[in-house]
């Protein structure tokens, strides 16, 4: 026993031998991919589509030396100012009503506005992108086939999105990342201060709205953890697309040995347990008897750690997922709700601001472990990244690397605090922060050197 | 320039960089993380630098001695950086070794602390080669394209991305190189990286002589390759030495 343990405890390099960083820091990558996707699309179809409304010195100098125009307009803060407030205001208390009807149990009313909106952005805001990159790119389509293709594949990924349960699941992750990207790229049209306004007023007020005890966020999730009922909305959840690795499809234990199965590619758990805080857990663990099974995907058994508690499907009607967590009386960690809908709302005065799309802030964890991020911390990474693609692309780099170590501090204190976090605030304050200091600093000194072909 | 050319400038600084993405960090997820992480550090750390020069921009440019200080300061700060990496990567170490041995898992081995170096090389390369020469040929798509008055021969995009393919290359090796010697106390290898920066980027200087860059390239390609028999040394020797090691132990 202990040369067998000398042995593996000697580091080698022996081919077979799969140490700890083999499959570490898997689930945070596993979010990383979809939201860095998100932000590239985003990027893509700003730099194909939009003209520029601030050009840096650079790509000026570039589009007037090519004969390109330059967009101008500008728009002055006080407006910006208003805009983002009302749009706050109008987003608080479309959030109320949505907590108002889910304590009123109306679930048919939310799924369908659920549906409405996803139908609603796919078809009107995906038909516009589609028609502008058409004219864009100069591609032959017949009015009728695009009014025969349209429809189709905005009711397919709406409904990819809306009943993971039925669709293969990149499909469903893929037609949420295409929700997103719409919706992002529609509020990068706004003008430049509006944007900025909005974006630090979303981050504001989704820190109040998740961690102050009236924030519609909290009241939201407070209802939902006392019901077990999963509220529903979009958010993006970080399942294994793979299923070659079999490990990843964890099956449902019966109870827990301390430290025994650790699942090492769950980060969160990783840091937890560095931080020494699985000790507590770990000793006071109650039986499993309130956990049971509920189908997520087809055929799959969803896991749960014993600490979770899963009840079976909210309505009989539909076949979508009906997960739940809860929190077991002995544990006060692992807390496995984090949606929350957030509405929005065009701000835009002269659009009827018809168009109400439904998403979701916050981080969390569900209740397989797996790392949840809502759509509209999706939409507002993609935002930050494609307004800053219109200045300058070093600019879009820089906000890039900002905003993932954002993401990667909201995980750590995720691992922390172990409760539903809100995803927006650090990594906008980061993209900004690193936006203004890459605009005034950074990028007079690299043009200057490069330009020089003078590198270090 | 055309779609093709600019799509070929690209790969030429940022092909090795894919293929070892693809190839070695991809497949650790950790690694990825790590590749991030360094490169958001090199941010930072040209992010401080530019900071402290922006006073002094823009450099007249007859001035080369200005240009000479800017790149020391520039080569000092980033090796600093280097060392505060290599700082913080130990704290990893333990506390992974530390989580290895809660789960009765084996530690780190030898070949994981190179991956990870290596990804944190590649990290500060592709930084490099992403601020310096791709920021500038993504917004010049279109038609025409851009010489230099000092490098009238070759096209601008052409020379800067063959430097930034060499600074990546170093960048890459060389922190295998300072890991490994910071880990084995290595004096020699301790200079050697610094010195081999600093070289590379002075070589840099000669570009600003009138037709310099094509001296001036070619000279740090040859550096590069430089860096990269050293680390294959590096790496080779450490690896065996280890492998006696576990034999002598068994």
């Amino acid at each position: 026993m202990a040369d067998a343990a000398a042995a593996a405890a000697v580091p080698g390099d022996a081919p077979g031998g799969t140490t700890v960083l083999d499959s570490l820091g898997e689930d945070i990558t596993r979010i990383v991919y979809p939201v860095s996707a998100c932000m590239l699309l985003v990027v893509l179809l700003v730099s194909l589509l939009s003209s520029p409304s601030s050009p840096s010195p650079l790509s000026a100098s570039i589009a007037a030396a090519t004969g390109g125009v330059s967009g101008g307009g500008d728009d002055d803060i006080p407006t910006a100012l208003i805009t983002a407030l009302t749009f706050v205001v109008a987003v608080t208390a479309a959030t109320f009503l949505l907590a108002l009807l889910f304590y009123l149990r109306c679930t048919p009313c939310l799924r369908a506005y659920l549906g409405f909106s996803a139908l609603a952005v796919l078809l009107v805001l995906g038909g516009q992108v589609a028609l502008l990159l058409l004219s864009r790119l100069r591609f032959p389509l017949d009015a009728v086939s695009f009014a025969l293709l349209l429809p189709n594949a905005a009711g397919a990924l709406a409904l990819a999105a809306l009943a993971p349960a039925s669709v293969p699941i990149a499909l469903h992750q893929a037609a949420l990342v295409a929700i997103a990207v719409l919706t992002a790229f529609w509020f990068t049209l706004l003008p430049e201060w509006t944007t900025w306004a909005l974006l630090v007023a979303m981050a504001i007020y989704d820190l109040a709205a998740v961690l102050l005890p009236g924030g519609p966020l909290r009241v939201l999730l407070e209802l939902a953890i006392q019901r077990n009922e999963e509220i529903p909305a979009l958010v993006y959840e970080a399942r294994p697309v793979d299923p070659r690795h079999g490990r990843n499809w964890r099956l449902w234990r019966e109870g827990r040995q301390p430290g025994a199965d650790l699942d090492d590619s769950s980060t969160v758990e990783v840091i937890g347990e560095v931080l020494g805080r699985n000790l507590q857990a770990n000793s006071g663990n109650s039986s499993s008897s309130q956990v049971h099974e509920a189908a997520t995907l087809a055929g799959d058994v969803s896991n749960s750690r014993p600490r979770v508690t899963l009840v079976a499907a909210l309505s009989s009607s539909d076949s979508t997922v009906a997960q739940v967590g809860e929190v077991s009386a002995l544990q006060e960690h692992r807390v496995a709700v984090a949606e929350m809908s957030v509405p929005l709302i065009q701000p835009r005065p002269q659009r009827s601001g018809e168009e109400v799309v439904e998403d979701e802030d916050g981080i969390g964890l569900s209740s397989s472990g797996a790392i949840k991020l809502g759509l509209g911390d999706f939409i507002f990474y993609s935002v930050l990244v494609g307004r800053a693609a219109m200045y300058d692309y070093m600019t879009v780099y820089a906000c890039y690397l900002a905003i993932i170590a954002g993401l990667g501090i909201t995980l750590l204190l995720l691992a922390f605090f172990r409760k539903a976090l809100p995803a927006l605030p650090v990594s906008i304050a980061l993209g900004i922060v690193f936006y203004v200091l890459t605009r005034t600093l950074l990028e007079e000194f690299v043009v200057q050197c490069s330009t020089k072909l003078l590198m270090f | 320039m055309t779609l093709a050319a600019g799509l070929g400038y690209a790969l030429i600084a940022l092909g090795p960089a894919f293929s070892l993405f693809a190839g070695v960090v991809a497949r650790k997820p950790f690694l990825v993380l790590t590749l991030l992480s360094s490169t958001l550090f090199w941010l930072i750390s040209l992010i401080v630098l530019s900071g402290i020069w922006r006073g002094f921009l823009p450099i007249k440019s007859g001035a080369w001695w200005a240009y000479a200080i800017l790149i020391l300061t520039s080569v000092a700060l980033q090796e600093g950086t280097r060392l505060v990496f290599w700082r913080l990567y130990k704290k990893m170490e333990e506390m992974l070794d530390a989580f290895a041995d809660r789960i009765s898992k084996p530690r780190l081995s030898l070949t994981d602390k190179m991956l990870i170096s290596l990804a944190g090389g590649l990290g500060h390369g592709v930084a490099h080669a992403v601020f310096f020469c791709l920021s500038l040929l993504t917004p010049a798509f279109g038609r025409a394209t851009f010489y230099i008055e000092t490098c009238s021969k070759m096209p601008f995009f052409l020379a800067s991305a063959l430097i930034a393919l060499g600074f990546l290359v170093i960048h890459t090796f060389s922190m295998i190189i300072a890991f490994n010697a910071y880990d084995e106390r290595k004096k020699s290898d301790q200079v050697f990286v610094p010195v081999i920066h600093l070289a590379a980027a002075v070589m840099t200087l000669i570009n600003l002589a009138p037709g310099g860059c094509l001296i001036g390239t070619p000279l740090l390609l040859v550096m590069a390759a430089l860096t990269l028999q050293h680390c294959w040394r590096v790496a080779c020797q450490r690896l065996t030495e280890h492998r006696h090691q576990q034999h002598n132990s068994n």
